[in-house]
């Protein structure tokens, strides 16, 4: 096992290595660059089978690596318990896919430089997930935490560094910052009552701590990890930051990296603070059923894919808030049977939304390899020229909008199910607050079945729109290898959800005792009976007889239609977003000249950009006070350095009142 | 099991029928003499008879939509309890697989309007989905609801819990799960006021905008499909509002007996649609979220009212 894991880490700190090498040796490195490929993914491979066994062994396994730690004090720990080994897994196992897709995309996108850098950070990037995930004390885990945002802020850097997008990483990388100063201080709050920061001793102070200090470790963790899983309003990064990537980056941030910040959320609120305060559940609630209908309100409204896949990402995460609320309610309320059941719901969700979420984005940079454009409207058709892309991306889409047979029903059925504890828990609130959240559950679905069909029928269904920018060659072999892998999974999940679901189980188990496994294995044998149902009915009518004609398209009497003539992803939208207009508050603009004959105009412009109220309510004032804060900060630096040795001469007075009378 | 596979046989075969008989009533209504109430049959034996039209723009999902739609459609039949109080297939929670099987044949068929590549798939598929946004909240909820106040894990078992209370036990939250279902089920068929299923003009239409570019065996399975859907959705709420009368054992008499209630019921539901169909006009497009606010507010009062009874000794 120890071989394993140093294999891991050995592996991918060779593959950057190599990747250098490939550097020095000019343009001759494709060689090196592909063994720091199979480096990267064989480390993964060993990730994958040492998640497996830490599940299997149960028990958690140990890794001391403080040889690599600058000080004696701060401890490299490594610890795997299911947990853990659960979300290395989504870590290693999810991620195999992006990395030997990005192979050929990075040839044939970047010049051999830049695709030598890439090599060099990606690895890194992988390696510092899997240190989040499988860290067991506070400094090992920073370590994790830290890298990880800078080497994705180096990773986005290599897509180009225009004004807009450094701009877009600036904002990525304070939010990031933001956030750690907030799950610093959560871990700083434990420090008075443990005896050293590994997560052992954190655990048995957290037993004695007071239930005050316990509620601030809570919300400073909930707004900490909040900021990187990308809850709404704390997301405003994420749907800029994640789409600028490298397309097999976004993958992995959007799919893998937001699930680091809810493995550690799920680590400190059940393992840490056992269940968190009463009240937590509402909070988390309010939060998951905020993100998940306004992110997917969002991602409607987008028609770039990478954006819209991105605001998808914070719908997904709000399910996953919602289960893990609806799980710390009926904890603290008396239904740990229930507790399970929607923790078992967090779980599969984090999985699904790892894989249909790689699937997608490298489902879009396929289509970009192909089109050079993601813009939805600028795209059609595609499912002809590009048969097997297409088909697995509608795999994909099928996935996330929840539908069953697939993998994305599995996480929200469960969650429904959750949901029923209602009719359990004691308190009144949480009677009516779980039921209603079903509603809300059921609203996201609609949404995002709605978005995903709009997104898929405008670019892969109809008359194409890309004659200008198509080019004839489709993505090779090794890029839609890893789409197929990740397609069969979404379907092997959906049908037989067993194979996810009983590992699992051990995980909640842990996590939230008290429950039953029966009425989740009820879903296997259920979606069984229907996938039955389903593909006999579907063969029968297959076999009715019918003769196909080709025929033009009624085009109400016009004899010739053109692709511009088709519904766009804007206009297939737009009922959508008047129903919904209150929440997106579009500035329009509308410009026709001359101004005093509005039916016959010479020339009309229009323009509608989407104002985000809440970012203007929320953000504004804090910039408007950091600004106005540094402002009169400025008066203290004066330049002279007369007025610096007067500061320091009173900071030393100061200290030594200070100690004085202390 | 033999009586459960013959009331999902009963409901995928007479659904032509319920349109037919419809169709009619609401001719006599309007004081025309209509169509035989067999019509829908001998449309669907025509259609399987004509060649498959497929615009040449379309790829294969335009042809595999309305056959995978139907398929998912005959799934969802298989839950609906009609005569005995379980359909073919049950188990817990089934109700939510009920409603996402009947959104992802609605995602085929959205799919399926996009490929024939001309406004008019895309306006209908656009509509639908925005019907469908605001249907399903209700839906889940008024079905969360029954379930709470039955303590019931699974449809056949909350058909079970009403059966046996008697008719003037049951609460105020069926009374609000009633209204919002019927509402919901108005939508999701695709009738009056919400859609008019008979309309000729483009414009106006949501389903048939659709499913315009359809013809042969392709349009015969879409017909089909819609055809049962209406039919389930009159069992299904017979079932969970007025299950008396099922078929609690499996002797003849039970049998014929609980099946001539079920007849009764679903002729009473037909006469309804008729009137309410001849009787109003169908809403402006965007007045049906408002349709839809009163159909949710509804449901959500449901939910607040099983808390409340529950907290009555």
């Amino acid at each position: 096992m120890l071989i394993a894991f140093s294999g891991l880490f050995s592996l991918l700190i060779a593959a950057p290595l190599l990747a250098g090498w490939s550097h020095i040796a000019g343009s001759a490195g494709k060689a090196l660059r592909l063994s720091a490929a199979c480096s990267t993914v064989l480390a993964l491979a060993s990730g994958t089978v040492l998640a497996i066994s830490a599940w299997v062994y149960g028990t958690p396994v140990n890794f001391d690596l403080s040889f690599f730690s600058p000080l004696p004090d701060l401890r490299f720990l490594f610890s795997l318990d299911r947990l853990s080994g659960f979300f290395l897994f989504i870590v290693c196992a999810v991620s195999i896919p992006a990395v030997v897709y990005s192979f050929r995309y990075i040839e044939h996108h970047y010049e051999p430089a830049r695709a030598a850098w890439y090599w060099v950070l990606l690895p890194l990037f992988l390696l510092s997930m899997a240190m989040v995930v499988s860290s067991a004390t506070v400094f090992a885990f920073f370590a994790g935490w830290e890298l990880m945002t800078v080497l994705s802020a180096g990773l986005i850097f290599l897509e180009g560094d225009a004004e807009e997008r450094r701009r877009d990483i600036f904002l990525y990388l304070l939010t990031m910052h933001a956030g750690a100063a907030l799950v610093v201080s959560a871990f700083l709050l434990f420090a008075p009552h443990a005896p050293s920061l590994t997560f052992a001793a954190i655990r048995a102070a957290a037993q004695t701590m007071p239930g005050a200090e316990k509620a601030a470790i809570f919300l400073l963790a909930f707004f900490g990890f909040g900021t990187k899983a990308g809850i709404i309003p704390l997301h405003v990064w994420l749907p800029r930051a994640h789409p600028i990537a490298p397309t097999p980056v976004s993958a992995l941030m959007s799919g893998i990296m937001l699930k680091t910040a809810v493995y550690v959320f799920l680590r400190f609120v059940f393992d840490f603070l056992s269940g968190g305060p009463d009240w937590g559940g509402y909070l988390v609630l309010a939060a998951g059923a905020t993100s998940a209908v306004l992110g997917i309100l969002y991602a409607m409204l987008e028609t770039d894919l990478k954006r819209l896949l991105a605001y998808s990402s914070v719908e997904n995460i709000g399910i996953i808030y919602l289960a893990i609320g609806a799980a710390m309610l009926c904890r603290a309320n008396g239904a740990p049977a229930f507790a399970a059941l929607a923790l078992t719901a967090a779980l599969v969700h984090s999985l699904n939304h790892a894989i249909f979420k790689n699937l997608l984005f490298l489902g879009a940079g396929a289509i970009a390899y192909r089109t050079h454009s993601l813009k939805l409207n600028q795209l059609g058709g595609l499912l002809k020229t590009m048969p097997m892309t297409g088909l697995f991306v509608l795999v994909g889409c099928v996935s996330i909008a929840g539908l069953p047979l697939f993998n994305g029903f599995i996480g929200e059925w469960l969650a429904f199910q959750g949901f029923l504890a209602g009719g359990q828990v004691s308190q009144t609130l949480p009677q009516l607050l779980l039921p209603l959240m079903a509603g809300v559950l059921a609203l996201t679905g609609a949404l995002a079945a709605a978005c995903f069909a709009n997104t898929f029928g405008t670019a892969f269904l109809g008359r194409p729109r890309q004659a200008e920018t198509d080019s004839p060659e489709n993505p090779p072999f090794s890029m839609l290898l890893p789409l197929g892998v990740l397609a069969g999974a979404c379907l092997v999940i959906g049908v037989m959800p067993m194979l996810v679901l009983r590992p699992l189980w051990e995980v909640t188990v842990m996590l939230a005792p008290g429950g039953d496994f029966a009425g989740i294995a009820a879903i296997a044998t259920g979606i069984q009976k229907v996938a039955v149902v389903v593909l006999a009915g579907a063969a029968a009518v297959w076999l009715v007889r019918a003769v196909v004609r080709l025929a033009p398209t009624w085009g109400c009497g016009m004899a010739q239609l053109t692709a511009r003539m088709q519904y766009t992803a804007t206009s297939f939208s737009k009922p959508i977003r008047i129903v919904f207009s209150p929440v997106y508050r579009a500035d329009r603009k509308l410009d026709t000249t001359p101004a005093d004959s509005p039916y016959f105009p010479k020339t009309i412009s229009y323009r509608s950009t989407r104002t985000l109220s809440y970012e203007r309510l929320l953000y504004r004032p804090v910039v408007d006070a950091i600004m106005a804060t540094a402002q009169q900060l400025r008066r203290l630096q004066t330049g002279n350095i007369q007025w610096y040795l007067l500061y320091i001469f009173l900071a030393l007075v100061f200290m030594l009142v200070l100690m004085r009378f202390r | 099991m033999g009586l459960r596979l013959a009331q999902f046989a009963f409901l995928v075969l007479s659904a032509p029928l319920v349109q037919g008989i419809i169709a009619r009533l609401k001719a006599k209504l309007q004081r025309r003499r209509g169509a035989s109430i067999w019509r829908p049959y001998a449309d669907l034996g025509k259609l399987f008879r004509k060649e498959d039209l497929a615009p040449a723009s379309a790829s294969w999902l335009f042809r595999a939509a309305p056959r995978m739609g139907f398929a998912l459609m005959l799934a969802a039949a298989a839950f609906v309890p009609v005569v005995a109080s379980t359909g073919v297939l049950a188990f817990n929670a089934d109700y939510f697989l009920l409603v996402y099987l009947l959104a992802f044949a609605r995602f085929q068929m959205v799919l399926g309007a996009f490929d024939s590549g001309s406004s008019f798939g895309g306006m209908g598929g656009s509509r639908e989905a925005m019907v469908s946004v605001l249907a399903e909240a209700p839906l889940v909820l008024s079905l969360m609801a029954l379930a709470l106040t039955a303590k019931a894990g699974s449809l056949g078992a909350i058909v079970a819990w009403t059966g046996a209370q008697s008719f003037f036990n049951i609460s105020v939250v069926h009374v609000l799960a009633l209204t919002a279902l019927l509402f919901v089920a108005i939508a999701e068929a695709g009738r009056m006021p919400v859609d008019n299923p008979a309309t000729h003009l483009e414009l106006t239409m949501l389903h048939e905008a659709m499913v315009l570019e359809y013809s042969g065996p392709s349009l015969a399975f879409v017909e089909w499909a819609q055809a049962i859907k209406l039919n389930l959705l009159i069992a299904l709420l017979v079932a969970l509002f007025a299950p008396w009368g099922m078929a609690t054992s499996l002797t003849v008499g039970t049998v014929a007996l609980s099946l001539a209630l079920y007849l009764a019921k679903l002729a009473v539901a037909m006469v309804a649609i008729a009137v309410l169909e001849s009787s109003v006009a169908k809403l402006r497009m965007y007045a049906v979220p408002e349709f839809f606010g009163i159909a949710t507010a509804l449901s959500i009062l449901a939910i607040v009212f099983t808390v409340i009874m529950r907290r009555q000794p």
